[in-house]
Parts: C-alpha cells; structure tokens; sequence
C-alpha cells in the first residue's frame, strides 16, 4: 500500500437529519496524521439531511430518488474513489454506529497490514436485541451458502477497506445484499481481512430506522437469486 | 353458485386486463405482439371459465392414460412459476439500470460542484 493520506468515510443516509449532524460531528477529523474526509450520500431525502450535513463540513453526494442502502454505499464508494482516498470507511448514519471507533478499526487495517476490517456487533452483542442476532446468524448463514466465506458479521455497515480492496472489488448489487456481496469479494478475491468487535448502539430511533423484516426477505432473496444464476 | 361467482370474475377480470391492454397498445406503451398475447391468454381464460367441460375434452385428446386434470393443473402451476420468474429477473434488470443512472447523475452533479 503507498503511504496513505486521505481517510474517506462513506456515509448512506435517508431522511437522518435528526441524528446525522451528531454522527459527523463525532467522526474523528485526523487518524495517524491522516486527513479525514466524510461523504454522505444524501439517498433522495425528503427532509433536511443533505444541508446539516453540508453545515457539519462533510461532501454531499445526493440520489434523485430513494434507492436504498446498497446503492448508496455503491455510489460513496465511487466517490471515494474519485476523491484518490487511500483507506475508506462505510459507516451508517443512524447513530447506530460510535464514530469514535473508526480509529481502532483504521489502526487494525494499517497494522495488520490487512486489506478489509469489519467491524462485528456480534463479537460482543450486549445491548443487541435476540431477534436482530437471530436475523444476522441466518444472514451470516446464508452469505456462508451463497459466498462460501463465514465471518462473524457478514451484514455490518460498519466496515474499513484498503484502496486497493476497494479497486479489487466488483460489486453489482444495489441492495442490502452488497454487504454479503463484499463478504464474497474477500473471499474470491483472495484479500485479507479481519473481523474486530464494535459497539452497536440500539436506540429507539435506531431501531426504527434500521433493517426491517422485510429487508431481511429481500437480502435473502437477492442471494438465493445470485445463486440460481451460478447454477 | 360458486361456479357462477368465478365466471363473472374471470370475466371481469378479463375486461379490465384486455382493456388496459389495447389502452397501452393504443397509447404505444404496449407492442401489437404483447396486446395479441394477452387478449388470447384472457380469452382462453374466459373460455375455460365459461364451458369448464373444455378441459375434459383437453385432458381426453391430449393426455394418455394416466394424465389427469392435476397434470394440466401442474403444468399451469409450472407455467406461472416460470412467468413469474421471467418477471422478476426482468424488473430486477429495469432497477439496475435506473439505479445505474440515478448513480452516475449524482456523481456527475457532484463532480461540477
């Protein structure tokens, strides 16, 4: 990896104008000497996400229309990439995440050296609602089926990449799915990675806003879809 | 009476599909080959609602001896599996184009800025 110089933190948000500013805000501003720079993906918000974000300091990417997480974190990994970040983070933008912890998992990556950190609620899921870890082992499963790579937490937001990770990858889904997507990137594209335990913070708002049953049905759908067309 | 129940909603059924049909047709949203498909499926549909016995005389001509109304039911079932299939890769591919081009507007706005 050349020497690093540009943090990218990816942000997907959909109408957050109630927590975004406070999420950004905590985001740390230097890691290591390194320059830190937060993209939102404003995903065709209807309230004032994009202009606190703008007011936080942070680039605003913004979506005509509501496509939904994945593609949002497609289009600020584009630009990061157009950026020339040399490590990129995604993160969500709900607060369920603490941006605090972006430095220990930027600091895995860069010691290890390793190309992908995830950050796993499920390697200490205190606070984690029964149903959510229930919902995360069948989708760890299914990503298992699917990718052939088991990892703790195969759906986190909350991940760190190295540049050329990221030029390695090819992602196609604009769904929840990209995140198993990535899972199987790791996997095919013979990267290293490492999985390190993160704080997942479960407020009423967060788990409004966070992946609904619904959802879960569509991950494993798109799945079992990619898995018909390799067969 | 239940039988007349699913005569007059098939038929019902069957006027607001071919409707809708020529309407796109007539507005060039529909090609004249998909209009002449879906009057002909609504028609057999009607068809087969209407004078049942069909199916009889279909299982008769076509099936041999084991062949019953459960094999033209299955072969519906495997029919509508397919369609549905069909429909879903279909729309999948329509969103990603869109998202496609959601994409790169949002990235070409941003790039001016």
């Amino acid at each position: 990896m050349r020497d690093p110089k540009t943090i990218a933190v990816v942000m997907p948000a959909h109408n957050e104008a109630q927590v975004i500013g406070a999420v950004i805000a905590n985001i740390p501003k230097k890691i290591r000497a390194m320059s830190v720079v937060t993209i939102v993906v404003d995903d065709g918000s209807s309230d004032a996400t994009a202009q606190i974000a703008r007011q936080q300091g942070a680039c605003v990417v913004r979506h005509l229309t509501n496509l939904g997480a994945g593609a949002a974190t497609l289009t600020g990994l584009e630009a990061a990439r157009k950026l020339d970040a040399d490590i990129i983070v995604t993160i969500d933008s709900d607060g369920q995440h603490d941006p605090a912890e972006i430095q220990s998992l930027v600091e895995a990556l860069l010691d290890g050296p390793y190309d992908v950190v995830i950050g796993s609620r499920l390697m200490d899921p205190e606070g984690m609602p029964a149903t959510r870890i229930a919902a995360n082992l069948l989708l760890n499963a299914i990503t298992y089926v699917v990718y052939r790579k088991i990892v703790s937490d195969s759906q986190s937001g909350f991940k760190v990449f190295s540049r050329s990770a990221l030029d390695a990858f090819d992602l196609r889904s604009a769904g929840y799915e990209v995140c198993s997507e990535i899972i199987g990137e790791v996997y095919r594209k013979n990267l290293r990675y490492k999985s390190i335990p993160v704080k997942a913070v479960y407020t009423r708002y967060s788990q409004a806003k966070g992946q609904h049953f619904l959802n879960g049905i569509n991950i494993i759908l798109g799945l079992l879809m990619r898995l018909m067309r390799r067969v | 009476m239940v039988l007349y129940a699913v005569k007059i909603f098939s038929l019902l059924l069957a006027a607001i599909a071919i409707s809708k049909s020529y309407v796109d047709f007539r507005g060039r949203r529909e090609s004249l080959q998909m209009f002449v498909f879906w009057t002909a499926t609504w028609a057999a549909i009607v068809l087969l609602s209407l004078y049942p016995p069909i199916v009889d005389v279909l299982i008769e001509r076509f099936g041999s001896g084991r062949a019953g109304l459960g094999t033209f039911f299955g072969m519906g079932l495997v029919f509508l599996f397919f369609v549905v299939y069909r429909m879903y890769v279909k729309l999948e591919r329509i969103e990603q184009k869109l998202t496609k081009t959601i994409q790169e507007i949002a990235l070409r706005e941003w790039d001016r800025k």
